[in-house]
């Protein structure tokens, strides 16, 4: 049967909703979406380009400038790659502290992505609410690395500060303040009857379609996809019993409240990694050698590669990174958003599954 | 007359700035300290400013980003799309110098000052959200203070 | 109709006006720890470029002369404040947030090496890079137009039609070889490593 298209809708590149420029295209009959398209490309900025022939402490910054939201990440999993191809060995209590950072970094994603949601929403209130938490969280990121954003911290070989006792213990009544307010916030975004007519069984995702689009991230676990947290396979995670949250439903609410409770798990982990925290150096030394490797970790968003080839300065000959947001982008525009029912929920069901077009194009 | 209607012009212009900003390839990092500065803490809309997405009901406009190959003619547009009077401010190092990305391999053609006029720059990469703020405030006066007035 | 009442009589209030109109948030100060835009010491600057080397922002620092006295000089527009320069300073010239007590107490450093790299296929034996690497001028202000030199001390020179790296240590990381190189031929890489407590592998 031919479909009948009445409007092919644009919404973007520059919108109210997006933060950053990406426009959708929507063909609908009547209000009903049939087929929806991304169309990407603005933010281009070749970043891969500008890395080769550069050594480590150049490419460092370039990765964490990918995307500003979780600079953190990518500053991480670029220096695990480099320290996989040099064999480089990382102090425990440095790779304690990276947790710890990485963590921070997630809460604020967390937070940040649930903030745009509920903006979408036009729950204003408490996307101010969720704002307002996130700055505690960048305080506490701050008082560590030195900034808020875009933090430099790892080097191959450890990270650049220790964290004193006393930051410590700020830190753990920062995290209780923020446990208390983020339950408040859950349970408002919980019993909201409002909420949940725009967000449950709206924009959903079966496991099926999650797996066949290749989906990962809090994305692919709110559709119950199991072992889909690259957590589970880093050594430090491991030792701290890192356990995934899945859920099933696989529509708005669900991604929402995965990532809400992924906050909850970041502070728990968190705790557990000051109160263990070894005792030692936070610098091992060593450097960058040749070598090639693939590299994966994972990002607020999901599973993000570093393919990495260094010549025998450790400078990168050949990079190629493969960011979360591609694939979650192209499931949410085949698998979430066709078949919507209202034109109106485009915009909320494409931020529930939170985009970064800056990690996509880099 | 003309000058108490000049006066109450000043003052709500003053209490009213409407801000759009635009991401013309940036890391993100800029873009969210803009957001931030919505959040209670800083407040930014106790001063007045409220932070739009639409160039049409814009005064100032907020650039982020060292400029994209995909950008050169549309920032144009949209600054052209503002009404008058207006003021654009740079946020962060990219459209200053292009940050990190004005290297040799780069796609980027920073500064964006080629290619819209900029009224006041933040530097820092990103900048923090009291240093926005205080950028916008220190630029609005500048620019709509007596506009009418300074007209040909 | 009571509800109205009570809401009318509440937003009357004298208080409840002031505060609504008045009130704004506590200033905000910038924290101490904060890494702002790295400021001098009194330390005196020894020219040894390290912080230039380092810094991973093209063009936003630059080691200046002042009347007889080296001095760094940070540009605003192109610094992106990540530290490296105040950790990587030998002696504590800059400072930024906290970064110089931290580093301090814990001892921690970057050690960094540079490593010269002729590619013989590109290279077309011009004698550039020896005649304009500011070392082997001052090592040997002889040093001829085609890159020959008596000297054994120099960083590099022409042997026997060829670019022979003699001194690889002195190198300052100027990159002033790689600038002049028609071919791109000779590479400087400039290798960092994070170190605590003093000790460095080579």
């Amino acid at each position: 049967m031919k479909k009948t298209v009445d409007v092919s809708i644009p919404l973007g590149p520059v919108h109210p909703c997006w933060k950053e420029p990406v426009r959708l295209k929507c063909e609908t009959a009547g209000e009903r979406v049939i087929r929806a398209e991304v169309e990407l490309g603005y933010m281009k900025k070749g970043i891969e380009r500008i890395m080769r022939g550069r050594p480590w402490q150049e490419v460092m910054f370039l990765a964490e400038r990918v995307c500003g939201i979780c600079s953190v990440v990518h500053n991480m999993v670029f220096i695990e790659a480099m320290e996989e191809i040099s064999a480089i060995a990382v102090p425990p209590r440095a790779a304690y502290l990276r947790v710890i950072v990485n963590e921070l970094d997630r809460m604020a994603s967390h937070i940040l992505a649930n903030f745009s949601y509920c903006y979408t929403i036009e729950h204003e209130t408490l996307a101010m609410y969720l704002l307002n938490t996130r700055e505690i969280v960048l305080d506490n990121l701050e008082r560590i690395t030195g900034s808020r954003i875009n933090t430099a911290y790892m080097i191959p070989g450890g990270v650049r500060f220790d964290l004193l006792p006393e930051d410590a213990a700020a830190m753990l009544a920062d995290l209780v303040k923020v446990e208390d307010e983020m339950k408040r916030h859950v349970r408002i975004f919980e019993t909201g009857p409002l909420i949940a007519l725009r967000s449950k069984g709206i924009g959903v995702m079966s496991r099926e379609e999650a797996i066949r689009s290749h989906t990962v991230g809090p994305t692919a676990r709110a559709s119950g996809v199991e072992e889909s947290d690259l957590r589970l396979r880093h050594p430090t995670y491991r030792e701290l019993g890192f356990t995934q949250i899945t859920r099933t439903e696989g529509d708005n609410f669900a991604r929402v409240m995965l990532r809400f409770d992924e906050v909850f798990q970041s502070i728990d982990l968190i705790r557990k990694c000051v109160e263990t925290l070894p005792e030692g150096p936070i610098r091992g030394g060593g450097l960058c050698k040749a070598g090639e490797t693939s590299y994966a970790g994972e990002a607020p968003r999901g599973e993000l590669t570093y393919t990495i080839k260094t010549d025998d300065f450790g400078r990168v000959l050949d990079i190629a990174i493969r960011t979360p947001s591609i694939m979650n982008i192209e499931a949410c525009a085949h698998s979430m958003i066709v078949d919507a029912a209202s034109i109106a929920d485009v915009t909320s069901t494409f931020i529930s599954s939170d985009p970064c077009i800056a990690c996509n194009e880099r | 007359m003309r000058n108490i209607l000049q006066e109450i012009k000043n003052f709500v212009r003053s209490r009213s700035i409407h801000v759009s900003y635009v991401d013309v390839g940036s890391c993100n990092g800029c873009d969210i300290e803009v957001l931030a500065c919505l959040a209670p803490r800083y407040d930014i809309e106790q001063y007045g400013i409220y932070v739009h997405n639409n160039p049409r009901e814009a005064d100032v406009l907020l650039v982020i980003g060292s400029v994209t190959p995909q950008w050169v003619d549309k920032l144009r547009e949209i600054w052209d799309k503002i009404p008058e009077p207006k003021a654009a401010v740079a946020i962060g190092n990219c459209p200053i110098s292009g940050c990190v990305y004005a290297r040799r391999g780069t796609l980027t053609t920073p500064p964006v000052e080629n290619y819209i006029p900029i009224a006041a720059s933040v530097p820092g990469c990103p900048p923090r959200p009291t240093e926005i703020l205080n950028a916008i405030l220190s630029v609005a006066p500048i620019i709509f203070k007596d506009y009418e007035e300074k007209q040909p | 109709m009571r509800s109205i009442v009570y809401y009318v009589r509440e937003f009357l209030r004298p208080e409840w006006l002031k505060k609504f109109f008045s009130v704004k948030t506590a200033p905000l100060t910038t924290p101490a720890y904060f890494k702002g835009y790295p400021t001098l010491t009194d330390k005196e600057c020894t020219h040894c470029l390290t912080c230039m080397m380092i810094c991973p922002a093209p063009g936003a620092i630059a080691v200046l002369r002042h009347k007889e006295q080296w001095a760094p000089e940070i540009y605003p527009g192109h610094c992106i404040r990540c530290g490296l320069c105040v950790e990587a300073c030998p002696e504590g010239v800059l400072t930024s947030g906290r970064i110089l007590d931290v580093t301090s107490r814990d001892k921690t450093a970057f050690s960094s090496w540079y490593r010269l790299e002729v590619d013989d296929n590109l290279c077309m034996r011009c004698g550039n890079c020896c005649v304009s690497c500011p070392v082997n001028r001052e090592i040997d202000p002889q040093l001829a137009g085609t890159g020959t030199s008596a000297s054994d001390e120099v960083i590099m020179r022409i042997e026997g039609g060829r670019v022979t790296i003699l001194h690889e240590e002195k190198c300052t990381g100027c990159k002033t070889c790689e600038t002049n190189c028609p071919n791109r031929a000779i590479r400087v890489a400039r290798m960092v490593e994070g170190v605590q407590g003093g000790e460095a592998e080579a």
